[in-house]
């Protein structure tokens, strides 16, 4: 009896380990690419700044955390709000807000459009709204640089249209951040809108026209709210990467319109200050947190038709 | 309840004048035209593919005829959109809100009418209790049964009070025994509502059941309107009376002819009346039918309307059916009611003769 419960206990912590060892890969990959970063960051935000970069080991410091948010006076060593990075700060979140604002504006009627096509058709508009990502971020930033641009494709449009008499200046400005994320982030708006739109039955929106609801009350009060997971997917895909955009603000906005992402890598170049880095990406990841919490409970306190 | 026996006077009658509808180069529908009364439980019944729900959804808005006119109480609405029409549907698959609770659907359509909450609150008050749903206008329609659900739309279509109902297939998603209660139920709430249905089904047992008159349907035409008895009994062509029932086609020689009835001979050389359509006077070779409940297996005699021997005998509980050879070579089925336990009096084999009661051979248009 005793010798049979042995070999019970034995086979299952053989059975333990195994499972142990087949989950490896995976524990590897989250702990050393995906944990293991955020760790040394942490560790990097509580130390002291080396002179040219870098940090100085085993010398603990809050420096890089409080030059968050607040300064140092020069004169009399006081601390006071950091105005610019609050700034860099308010106006990264305006800018990713109204980027999401805009591409659910743009997404919506286009994963409509794409899902009331027939079935063979739908496919290649999906792989239209895909190209874009078959180049590099950098050059489809360039391209959206040559189009806004002074003497650019749409000034020089307007121009000789006779629509204005001077070029329009909106590169090196936030309209300049705000039309380069749009382009740019409107095909991960698209996508996960056109999913969910093209799971939407449309014998709902007929019963709608049926019982008296115009074209505008059966987009509010059927459509929107059967398609909300689609809308909820897209923003979050869209407010996250603007939050953090680092090349986009760099080659359309200018020194002028720094983002968050800019401002980040500043201080782990020319700024030469790797804890107050480590600290700003932090920061980032915690305003990325908070708005996807916010985003989401409310979300999903109006998703049962109770507006 | 008062309130439900002034709408009664509402039920609106619909005119279909010369409908077709062409979906690219396939004609759905083909010169229809129907009148469907103030009140009336109106079917139109076909196979899949007849035209029939076509014609619904044009009634409905969701469609436009291609050619020809749908009238309300006497108004063209052909270029009306579905929600200027005061006619609602219910969806085969129900297409309820699944965002909103069920009050809240009962409740839509009244809320897109602008009505005022109060309105609205005792509205869905009532039909809840008409469906039999008290007390559940809280619950999410997801968390309903079949059952349940359809009776939620039904409820959700009468609330505005249109003037005409329409369903689309309504029961086909539910099992034997709840159809047969939603049938009395449907009957029941068409009654109680004065609201005119026009129903849509393949199902030839539900439309005799419910209706005040059925269409029967074929290929984008209207083959035969009638009463239930008119379309079972008298049907005009071959198509209804072998979509409808089980039935005996024979071939017959037409004699003579006076009024709506003539004589004809059978094979075997009994003569026998015979009623025919309107519309058109026999002569010559034609076609009767024959339901196999009308008529009866007997022992072989001189009198005999038909003969022939005992082919299969088929057990159903209720009824037996006896598939007869006559001597002509050609089949033959008479249902015999099983009034009595025991065996149907006949075995496999037995050379017996068939006679048919009075008036029961109704002769084709062909």
């Amino acid at each position: 009896m005793s010798g049979a419960q042995e070999a019970a206990l034995a086979a299952q912590k053989q059975d333990i380990r195994s499972r142990w060892l087949l989950s490896a890969p995976a524990l590897l990959i989250i702990f050393v690419a995906a944990i293991g970063p955020l760790f040394v960051m942490l560790f990097y935000s509580f130390m002291v700044k080396g002179d040219y970069g870098d940090v100085k080991f085993g010398e603990f410091s809050l420096e890089g955390w409080t030059s968050v948010f607040f300064e140092r006076d020069i004169f009399d060593d006081t601390l006071g709000l950091a105005d610019a990075h609050l700034s860099i700060i308010w106006r990264s979140i305006q800018l990713s807000f109204f980027t999401t604002i805009l591409t659910v504006i743009l997404g919506f009627p286009t994963a409509y459009f794409i899902a009331t096509r027939p079935p063979h058709t739908r496919e290649i508009w999906v792989f239209l709204v895909t190209i874009p990502f078959w180049t590099n971020l950098l050059i489809r930033t360039f391209a959206m640089q040559q189009v806004i641009r002074n003497e650019g494709l749409l000034n020089t449009a307007l121009l000789w249209l006779g629509v204005i008499k001077s070029p329009l200046q909106i590169i090196y400005t936030d309209t300049a951040n705000l039309l380069g994320m749009t382009y740019v982030y409107l095909p991960l708006m698209v996508l996960p809108l056109y999913a969910s739109i093209e799971k939407l039955d449309f014998r709902l929106v007929e019963a709608g026209y049926d019982l008296y609801a115009t074209r505008f009350q059966v987009l509010r009060r059927i459509v929107i709210p059967l398609v909300k997971p689609g809308i909820i997917a897209g923003s979050i895909l869209v407010f996250i990467p603007s939050l953090g955009a680092y090349v986009i603000p760099r080659v359309l906005g200018g020194g002028k319109n720094m983002m968050l992402g800019n401002l980040i890598e500043m201080q782990f170049g020319s700024g030469r200050n790797w804890p107050l880095g480590a600290a700003m990406s932090i920061t980032l990841m915690i305003l990325v947190t908070a708005a996807l919490i916010i985003y989401v409970r409310n979300a999903s306190r109006g998703g049962n038709g109770h507006v | 309840m008062t309130d439900t026996r002034t709408t009664a006077a509402h039920g609106g009658a619909i005119g279909l004048h010369g409908i077709k509808k062409w979906f690219g180069n396939f004609q759905a529908v083909d010169n229809v035209s129907l009148d469907i009364r103030s009140n009336e439980f109106f079917t139109l019944l076909g196979p899949s593919g007849c035209g029939k729900t076509t014609l619904l959804r044009m009634i409905a808005g969701f469609e436009l005829p291609t050619e020809g006119q749908v009238l309300l109480d006497g108004v063209d609405i052909s270029r009306l959109l579905p929600n200027q029409r005061p006619v609602n549907t219910v969806f085969q698959n129900y297409a309820l809100f699944p965002h909103l609770t069920v009050a809240e659907n009962i409740g839509f359509g009244l809320k897109m009418l602008g009505k005022s909450k109060s309105e609205i609150d005792s509205v869905v008050k009532d039909m809840l209790k008409l469906v039999h749903l008290d007390g559940r206008g809280n619950n999410p329609v997801t968390q309903l049964s079949g059952g349940q659900q359809q009776r939620v739309a039904l409820a959700r279509a009468l609330a505005p009070r249109p003037k005409v109902l329409l369903l689309d297939e309504p029961l086909s998603a539910l099992d034997l025994k709840l159809r047969k209660s939603m049938q009395m139920e449907l009957k029941r709430l068409q009654l109680e509502t004065g609201i005119t249905f026009v129903f849509v089904t393949h199902d030839q047992e539900e439309a005799l059941t419910m209706s005040d008159r059925i269409a029967v349907m074929s290929t984008g035409t209207v083959r035969q309107v009638g009463s239930p008895w008119d379309i079972y009994d008298r049907p005009a062509e071959r198509f209804v009376a072998d979509f409808i029932g089980e039935t005996n086609f024979l071939e017959v020689d037409v004699l003579s002819v006076s009024g709506n009835k003539a004589r004809v001979r059978l094979s075997s050389g009994s003569e026998i009346p015979a009623t025919f359509p309107g519309d058109v006077t026999p002569s010559g070779k034609v076609t009767i039918v024959v339901r196999p409940e009308h008529a009866r297996v007997t022992a072989p005699a001189a009198g005999s309307v038909l003969r022939g021997t005992v082919h299969d005998i088929v057990y159903l509980g209720t009824d037996t059916h006896l598939h007869i050879r006559l001597d002509d070579g050609s089949g033959f089925m008479v249902r015999q009611q099983n009034a009595r336990s025991g065996d149907c009096g006949f075995s496999k084999g037995d050379s017996v003769g068939i006679d048919f009661s009075d008036d029961v051979a109704q002769i084709l248009r062909d």
